[in-house]
């Protein structure tokens, strides 16, 4: 294989990586980042940063913990440069209400409108374990954190669900 | 032994734990059972809600209005009001950032592109359309660079033209609809973005002279059914 044909087959590896993971990589950052333009920002300039730094990853296995971290990193970047101005969620719900817009079963809308305002400490690890189907092991290595944190995390973001919902109340851990 | 309390905790953690004890405990207590299987209930609602459509704005801005659902007339009407001025924002201003963000961006990463100057084969730019259904017929300008990038996820055809204005890059983003023409000028920068049979082309340079006539005659040169 010449350099070209290695260029091109590194290229066609890497957007078919992108292809296949982009729906779950925006879905991540909407859901931190509860902005549709600010998700697609953050995750194209990752795609920039994953594919100046493609050869490091060894496993395309791992290809999208790889990618999650880097949207990640990327949004705290985002975050460090200009903190968003602290909006009503009430202000936030109405922008986003085409992605929160579920006709077909109000149930579906009632919790995601329910997980729309949790805070970002619930809201991540029960995207990464319900979303994206990681361990809790798992989410304590992407997010830094002890299992027995993320653990707690999950069940009080459950409880505070379930009181919203007016579902009933959980004893607390 | 697994008191009520522990199963709670755990299972509020994690509804689908694979646990023995869990398991054990379920099986001895009804109410706890019961628990678990209201918390499995309201995540199979939670998976379902987080499964967003990653871009309903996109869809939004091109996608027929759906059939009236079970809600009331005056919901109907207020979402026919917040739709049309939803729809409006969508057509005039969301898209135009994200595609020119999206556009610079490479542009931006890609500068050694820019460089080229001896014209390409026609073979060799064919070998970089076709794949995607695409042909370039004379009159754009000469092809001096052409590959496939990485651009918002999807391989996109990456061209540089050498035109009467100045050479330009074309990006054919099939994979992105706009509904009108759109022109950002942002880091030095001068692109157009022109909807297209099948999803929008992007043609952006710096001090090209013309620029939206360039852009017309390599739209023109595209056969997007090539």
């Amino acid at each position: 294989m010449n350099r070209g044909d290695g260029e091109t087959e590194r290229r066609r590896r890497f957007g078919s990586l992108c292809e296949s993971l982009r729906p779950d990589l925006l879905r991540f950052a909407w859901w931190l980042g509860r902005d549709q333009g600010l998700a697609e920002d953050v995750v194209q300039e990752a795609m920039l940063r994953a594919w100046k730094s493609f050869d490091s990853l060894t496993d395309e296995s791992k290809a999208r913990s790889w990618l999650l971290t880097i949207v990640r990193r990327e949004l705290a970047r985002v975050y460090e440069k200009k903190r968003p101005e602290l909006a009503d969620v009430d202000d936030l719900v109405a922008a986003e209400s085409v992605a929160l817009a579920a006709p077909e079963d109000e149930r579906v809308e009632e919790m995601r409108n329910a997980i729309f305002r949790l805070e970002e400490e619930y809201r991540e690890p029960l995207v990464l374990q319900v979303l994206l189907g990681y361990s809790t092991k798992e989410i304590a290595d992407l997010m830094g954190m002890q299992q027995g944190a993320v653990l707690t995390r999950l069940f009080r973001a459950r409880a505070k669900l379930r009181q919203r919902l007016g579902l009933g109340t959980e004893p607390e851990p | 032994m697994t008191t009520c309390l522990e199963f709670r905790r755990r299972v509020g953690a994690e509804p689908f734990a694979d646990d023995a004890e869990i398991d054990a405990h379920r099986r001895g207590c009804a109410a706890c059972a019961r628990y678990q299987d209201e918390l499995r209930a309201m995540d199979r609602v939670i998976q379902r809600a987080l499964a967003i459509d990653p871009s309903p704005r996109e869809r939004a801005a091109t996608a027929p209005a759906a059939a009236p659902g079970r809600r009331g007339l005056f919901a109907i009407a207020a979402s026919l009001v917040a739709g049309a001025a939803v729809s409006l924002l969508l057509l005039v201003g969301v898209p135009r950032e994200s595609v020119a963000r999206a556009v610079i961006g490479h542009v931006v990463h890609e500068p050694g592109a820019m460089a080229a100057t001896a014209p390409m084969p026609v073979a060799e730019v064919g070998k970089v359309l076709e794949p995607h259904g695409l042909r370039l017929r004379a009159g754009a300008g000469e092809v001096t660079y052409a590959t496939n990038c990485p651009l918002d996820g999807h391989i996109v055809p990456h061209l540089v033209v050498r035109t009467a204005g100045g050479p330009v890059t074309v990006l054919m983003l099939k994979h992105r609809e706009i509904a009108k023409r759109m022109r950002f000028d942002e880091q030095g920068y001068q692109g157009v973005v022109l909807p297209a049979p099948k999803g929008s082309i992007a043609i952006v340079g710096q001090d090209v002279s013309d620029l939206d006539g360039v852009a017309q005659r390599v739209f023109d040169a595209v056969d997007w059914n090539g």
